[in-house]
């Protein structure tokens, strides 16, 4: 197994695990952490086309990725926040007013 | 004269600024400096129009950032024909405004705004480039808003300006990409069709599909419609001068200006038949529903617009170009004789208020008669037979599902006018005490109208003289028909039958003022009549909202299993489709 597909084969275990835990958690924090390894799973691939490629613009893209998911967690705790308060009980199930 | 005529536009400027500078300086004279501008207009266009020739101004260089930068101005039959009907039509209103806004304090505004209108639209019908066209375009829009928001105390009237300026930037943008997508050197109108001309991107079609952009912006047609209707907030003799007559013309004026560049351009002419067609019916149903007296007749043009861009989209852009004129004096007259009702209402406008009082104007009511009359098609007596038939017969020839409809649409035309003549005009008035008579004011008014109802009764004969003057102009012209001529009654026969339906279901009920189901039988009233097919509808579509809006549970976790699962799907399909 070259290493190429190592790394491509760990990227998508990683966003597996991710995707399993965003939708099976009711917690907003355990969410949000589950969110955190998707995009760390699509960084990793996005690394690897830089290697591949050689070229540095891939590794931008990765750049930007790290700062999104920095803003996003930003605001996805400040939700989890303003869950609590309201909420006793921080489950995402209960946050359902909008429903139509 | 096509020498002087080249420069007419600048006609109405002295009247402007010797009555922007308060001169006559008293205030029941106010706008007389003015009343000099259009007659002048008129008899240059219409010397201009019997001698014939043409004659092109040009300043080179004058906008350099432009492809074709220079000043173009080009008088030829067609500008003359346009100016001749604007200064017509002009001449009279102003001489109508005299009377309907004899006692407004703003008056000297009004006619300062109405000299800058007529200035514009002229440089519109004179521009020989795209460069002046956009400047004549946007003078006119900018004269509409001022004239539209003219009474910008009363509610709504800013709001129904600015949108109409918001519908006219968009053609106003249309226009400026075209003007900068031509190659260097091209931009005058007459040469936009040469292969040189057509060789910016997108080619023959793009160009044209921006100028019809353009057209459809400025004469209300398709999505851009909406600004025409609620630009009745203005003074009417400007909903019958700018908003009837001759700025919403404008586009079909264009579209007619480029019709060798359309005439390339297949699949846009298509679509600008499609798009009239449709304006056409679809704005004829919701003159029916309206409970403005004005707005009923502005959606009557919006849909006479689109019987003329169906015209010139199947390739006929004399037959078009022929109803434009037609129009222009029978539409002017319809809302000019409800100008006369209005203001002796003193302003009002609903038709609730409005039941019964035109049986108190007899000027009024034998106008609005002989225009309806005009709109719905009457043959030998009226001017608007001509005209449609002549649309009508092309698009049959040319294009037939378009033909027919526009032939099926007369008989809303013949609903909306009817429905409107007799609840005005036939029916029974409530208030006997509602209309006020002022000779003083009104005479201007009442004679204003002679001139036109001439015009829409006679102005068919003038067909076949325009068609000769014309046809060197726009290369081969179909053959119009004859004054009677069977499709022709045919249609009169439905606009009858409409007519005399509105009638029948009009006079006879007291309360029927919109056709429209569901509305309130009388004021403070909770009874409805809805047909059976409307609560059907109803309840049809609350039940499928009903089901879909369980989707909506407001639970994350099933949305972001929803999303992941379409994600999926979205992925699946594209590995199967390759």
């Amino acid at each position: 197994m070259s290493s190429e597909a190592l790394v491509l084969a760990t990227s998508a275990a990683l966003f597996a695990v991710g995707a399993a835990g965003a939708l099976v958690h009711r917690h907003p924090v355990a969410m949000l952490m589950a969110i955190e390894i998707m995009l760390n799973a699509a960084n990793l691939l996005i690394v690897l086309g830089a290697r591949v490629r050689g070229g540095a613009d891939a590794e931008g893209a990765a750049l930007v990725v790290l700062v999104l998911a920095a803003a996003e967690a930003v605001i996805g705790l400040a939700l989890a926040l303003a869950l609590f308060r309201r909420k006793p009980v921080p489950d995402v199930d209960a946050a359902a007013e909008l429903r139509g | 004269m096509m020498p002087l005529l080249a420069w007419s536009w600048v006609f109405t400027l002295p009247g402007l600024l010797l009555t922007a500078l308060g001169v006559p300086s008293s205030r029941n004279k106010a706008g007389y400096a003015s009343l000099a501008g259009p007659p002048l207009l008129l008899l240059v266009a219409l010397a201009a129009l019997l001698n014939g020739g043409s004659y092109a101004v040009a300043f080179d260089n004058w906008l350099p950032f432009l492809p074709d930068g220079a000043y173009r101005a080009l008088a030829d039959p067609l500008s003359a024909l346009l100016l001749a009907i604007l200064g017509f039509v002009a001449t009279l209103v102003y001489f109508y405004s005299l009377g309907y806004m004899a006692t407004d304090p703003a008056r000297r505004r009004f006619f300062v705004y109405l000299d800058l209108f007529v200035a514009a639209m002229a440089l519109l019908v004179l521009a020989g480039n795209l460069a002046v066209l956009l400047i004549g375009w946007t003078g006119v829009g900018i004269s509409s808003f001022l004239l539209i928001s003219f009474w910008r105390d009363r509610p709504g009237t800013l709001s129904a300006g600015l949108q109409a300026l918001a519908a006219n930037a968009i053609g106003d943008g249309a226009l400026l990409l075209a003007a900068s997508i031509v190659p260097t050197g091209c931009g005058a109108l007459v040469t936009l069709q040469t292969p040189r001309c057509t060789g910016g991107p997108g080619g023959a079609e793009f160009l044209a599909l921006l100028l019809f952009v353009a057209a459809a912006a400025k004469s209300a047609q398709g999505p851009l419609y909406f600004w025409l209707p609620n630009a009745m907030a203005g003074p009417t003799p400007i909903s019958a001068l700018i908003h009837a007559a001759t700025m919403v013309a404008a586009g079909v004026y264009l579209l007619v200006r480029s019709h060798a560049l359309l005439a390339l351009a297949p699949e846009v002419s298509l679509a600008i038949a499609v798009i009239g067609v449709a304006t056409a019916l679809g704005a004829s149903v919701a003159s029916l529903y309206q409970t403005n007296f004005k707005k009923g007749i502005a959606y009557s043009t919006v849909a006479q617009l689109g019987y003329m861009f169906a015209g010139v989209g199947v390739g006929a852009p004399f037959a078009g170009l022929f109803h434009l004129f037609t129009h222009a004096s029978f539409k002017a007259l319809l809302f000019l004789a409800a100008g006369i009702v209005i203001h002796g209402a003193g302003g009002r406008e609903s038709l609730s208020e409005l039941r019964g009082l035109g049986r108190f104007f007899p000027f009024s009511r034998v106008g609005f008669l002989i225009g309806s009359l005009a709109l719905i098609g009457t043959p030998l007596v009226t001017a608007g037979s001509f005209s449609k038939d002549a649309i009508i017969d092309a698009a049959i020839a040319k294009q037939p599902i378009i033909g027919w409809l526009l032939l099926a649409g007369v008989i809303l035309t013949g609903l909306y006018i009817g429905r409107l003549f007799s609840i005005v005009y036939l029916a029974p008035p409530v208030d006997v005490h509602a209309a006020h008579h002022d000779a003083q004011s009104e005479r201007p008014m009442n004679w204003s109208l002679v001139p036109l109802m001439v015009g829409a009764i006679a102005f068919g004969w003038l067909g076949s003289w325009l068609q000769a003057t014309l046809a060197p102009l726009l290369g081969e012209i179909e053959a119009l028909p004859p004054p009677i001529d069977p499709r022709g009654l045919l249609a009169f026969a439905l606009g009858a039958v409409g007519f005399g339906l509105a009638w029948w279901y009009f006079t006879r009920r007291a309360e029927a003022v919109a056709m429209a189901p569901g509305q309130p039988v009388a004021e403070g009233e909770p009874t409805y009549r809805a047909a059976g097919w409307v609560s059907v509808l109803a309840d049809a579509g609350y039940a499928v909202a009903r089901s879909l809006s369980r989707v909506q549970s407001g639970g994350l976790p099933r949305y972001a299993m929803g999303s992941f699962i379409g994600l999926a799907l979205i992925l699946l399909l594209r590995e199967a489709i390759r």
